[in-house]
């Protein structure tokens, strides 16, 4: 690739740093995404060990094992992934950053607020955990935190929730 | 939008918060009101098409003409029979600043549509109600991926009159102009006619399609196969043809839609758009409601510089370029460049569609973009993002900023190399103004400033308590510069309900520390 001719070096996950300060999701999310990439593994290995046992087909154990091998580096990649999730509350929109191949960054004004979800899966919630989700009218706003402990989300949906009905113009 | 039949409180406005006529005030204990009498026997026409279509000539062939006839009477009979059951079970009636719907047999849906959430209504008459005198009258509402309340079918006089009184009741009217629209109401209200596209034009813009190029070919290769076959079957034919005309026949179709075309602004100022032929639509659609506008220069268009304008309302946000004709999102099916200029002057004030600037991707997108690299661009003018992309078909899309939702920045891994970034500007219509592969740090430029003057069109932030936004008083709020925006301010009606702080609203960061207060809902902030 030729040498490319930036003016600034930027880092993409990290815009205006002067001026916005992001907030990390807590570290347990790790675990929780880590435990549910273990069951998925062992689901499979469940079905191939099976597989193996009934037709002693030499693809099997290759099979296990490159799923072994994949999982191994998709937890990897897990760990870097939760730790580049951020988000940023500034005086007039939310800040949510995301993606380790893919970066995205998503910017959403309170104002366009339609609705904001909480959820929590069973594991999420063995772990303290909730999901905050803000919702606008355009379907393709991408503004979702995860691993966020309940009195923080609770403390986020309040002042999104409250924020948005001050500033109500969904359209 | 489906709701209880119970009355909701809300529903009731202070008849003197925002309209400016006293019809709401009337309409408060109004009776349901039914369909037309007509309409089941419509509705079983309509469904009847599709059943003789589903049927097919196969069906025709094998068991006889006369079977087949029996077949379909039996069917029309019990179509209608359903359809007068419906009808009977439907009922509309305006209560408050809300339509409500009634409808069905087995499964009874009450739907309540808050008329402050209508996009544009559209009055359709499908051939049949064309010749019977009725129309269908559709309300687009942010939310559904359909129309959410199809009214079918009403008499053309009450479809009319009860439009004008819905669009009076969304309130959105500019108030300055509102002002004429009582001694009008129910009557066709004074409209400013802004442009007629000719039939011819509408035609030849057709023939210039793809699928115009290719129609002489299909025909050729089904001549060619019953020529070298020799079946000559009246139902070989027919079915043949009738596949084709699935596929091939979309110009045809396109030119009985965009069938004498008119444009037109009303006495409320909003924009009022008719075209068809065998189905006649007329669209009205307040101007602060346009979500985005799409221009589009076809390449076999070019020579005569022609173009397509295509006019995004959250409503018809269905699945995107799916190439979907029951859309109603057309601004202008073919008009030239000066055309084209004085209609966006109209619907976007301010924007000038020759003189939009557009700085292309740096020369190191090439590699992403080997021929097309200088027809990407994108620009901020004073009131729309301009986005411009495609090679052999042009296209533009304009977002006027009062209009964006949210911003997006993304950086696949190819661009990461590159220092590139897109930056989508995401609308309620379904389709994002996107910028391709600008400069990294151009991109979070772009995306700070299209947040910034967002917020600065949507004008000044309506009561900001302190204690949620300590620093807003201080924040740069162009409260000037929203007057020039008049057009797209906002009416703020929820002002005045919010104008005392409602207890309920707890201070942030006091919220219990507890777990299950996750799942409460936050305080009735409502009254």
């Amino acid at each position: 690739m030729t040498e490319p001719t930036r003016t600034e070096v930027v880092d993409p996950l990290e815009p205006w740093p002067e001026a916005v300060e992001w907030r990390s999701v807590s570290p347990k999310l790790i675990t929780v995404e880590l435990i549910s990439r273990g069951i998925l593994l062992i689901i499979v290995m469940a079905g191939l060990v099976v597989g193996w046992m009934a037709s002693d087909f030499w693809l099997f154990p290759v099979l296990m094992a490159a799923s072994v091998l994949l999982a191994g580096w998709r937890a990897i990649i897990t760990i870097r992934a939760v730790k580049a999730w951020g988000y940023a509350e500034r005086d007039h929109d939310l800040l949510v950053r995301h993606g380790l191949l893919i970066r995205r960054l998503s910017i959403v004004p309170y104002a366009r607020m339609q609705y904001v979800d909480v959820t929590a899966g069973p594991l999420e919630r063995a772990f303290g955990l909730a999901t905050v989700q803000l919702h606008t009218a355009a379907a393709a706003s991408d503004a979702r935190i995860p691993g966020l402990a309940p009195v923080e989300a609770s403390r986020l949906r309040d002042r999104l929730t409250a924020l948005g009905e001050d500033r109500a113009e969904g359209l | 939008m489906t709701t209880d039949a119970q009355p909701d409180p809300r529903s009731r406005p202070a008849p003197t918060q925002d309209a400016p006529h006293p019809q709401p005030a009337l309409a408060e204990e109004e009776p349901r009101r039914r369909l037309h009498p007509l309409s089941p026997l419509l509705h079983g026409a309509k469904s009847l098409v599709v059943i003789v279509v589903g049927l097919s000539w196969q069906t025709l062939a094998q068991i006889g003409f006369e079977k087949f006839a029996l077949v379909v009477l039996g069917l029309a009979v019990a179509v209608v029979i359903f359809s007068l059951i419906n009808w009977l079970n439907t009922g509309y009636h305006v209560v408050g600043k809300e339509l409500r719907i009634q409808d069905g047999l087995l499964w009874r849906r009450n739907r309540a549509i808050p008329l402050e959430r209508l996009q544009a209504v559209e009055l359709r008459r499908p051939l049949l109600a064309q010749l019977t005198g009725l129309a269908e009258l559709r309300l687009e509402v942010v939310g559904g991926g359909k129309t959410e309340a199809p009214l079918a079918y009403l008499t053309v006089r009450d479809a009319a009159a009860l439009r004008e009184r819905l669009l009076a009741l969304a309130g959105r009217t500019p108030a300055g102009e509102a002002v004429t629209t009582p001694g009008v109401t129910g009557a066709p209200a004074l409209e400013r006619p802004l442009l007629r596209v000719r039939n011819r034009d509408v035609v030849i813009s057709q023939l210039l399609t793809p699928q115009a190029f290719l129609l002489p070919f299909g025909v050729a290769f089904v001549v060619m196969q019953f020529v070298v076959e020799g079946a000559w079957t009246f139902i070989g034919i027919a079915s043949t043809f009738t596949a084709m005309a699935g596929v091939l026949l979309q110009p045809v179709r396109r030119v009985l839609q965009d069938w004498d075309f008119r444009l037109a602004r009303d006495a409320g100022g909003r924009l009022v758009v008719r075209y068809g032929l065998l189905e006649t639509r007329s669209q009205v659609v307040p101007l602060n409601r346009v979500q985005s506008v799409g221009v589009t220069w076809p390449l076999l268009w070019r020579r005569k510089h022609w173009l397509h304008l295509r006019l995004d309302i959250a409503g018809y946000a269905g699945p995107q370029g799916n190439g979907n004709d029951k859309r109603s999102d057309r601004l202008l099916p073919v008009g030239d460049n000066d055309t084209a200029r004085a209609l966006i002057g109209d619907v976007l004030p301010g924007v000038d569609l020759l003189a939009l600037p557009t700085t292309p991707p740096p020369d190191r997108a090439r590699v992403l973009h080997p021929f097309a690299l200088r027809r990407y661009g994108a620009g901020l003018t004073p009131e729309v993002f301009v986005t411009r992309w495609g090679r052999l078909t042009r296209q533009m899309s304009l977002v006027p900023y009062a209009r964006l939702q949210s911003v997006r920045v993304i950086q696949g891994p190819v661009q990461r190399r590159l220092g590139l970034a897109t930056v989508y500007a995401d609308t309620a219509g379904g389709r994002a103004g996107v910028a391709h592969d600008r400069d990294l740090g151009e991109a979070w430029t772009l995306a700070h400033e299209l947040a910034t003057r967002a917020r600065q069109a949507r004008g000044p932030a309506p009561l900001v308590t302190g204690e949620i936004a300590p620093d807003a008083a201080a924040a740069p709020m162009d409260s000037a510069a929203a007057p020039a925006n008049s057009p797209t301010a906002p009416v703020d009606v929820p002002v005045a309900d919010r104008a005392v702080p409602s207890p309920g609203e707890a201070p942030p960061g006091e919220v219990p520390p507890d777990d299950d207060d996750v799942w409460k809902r936050p305080g009735e902030a409502r009254p």
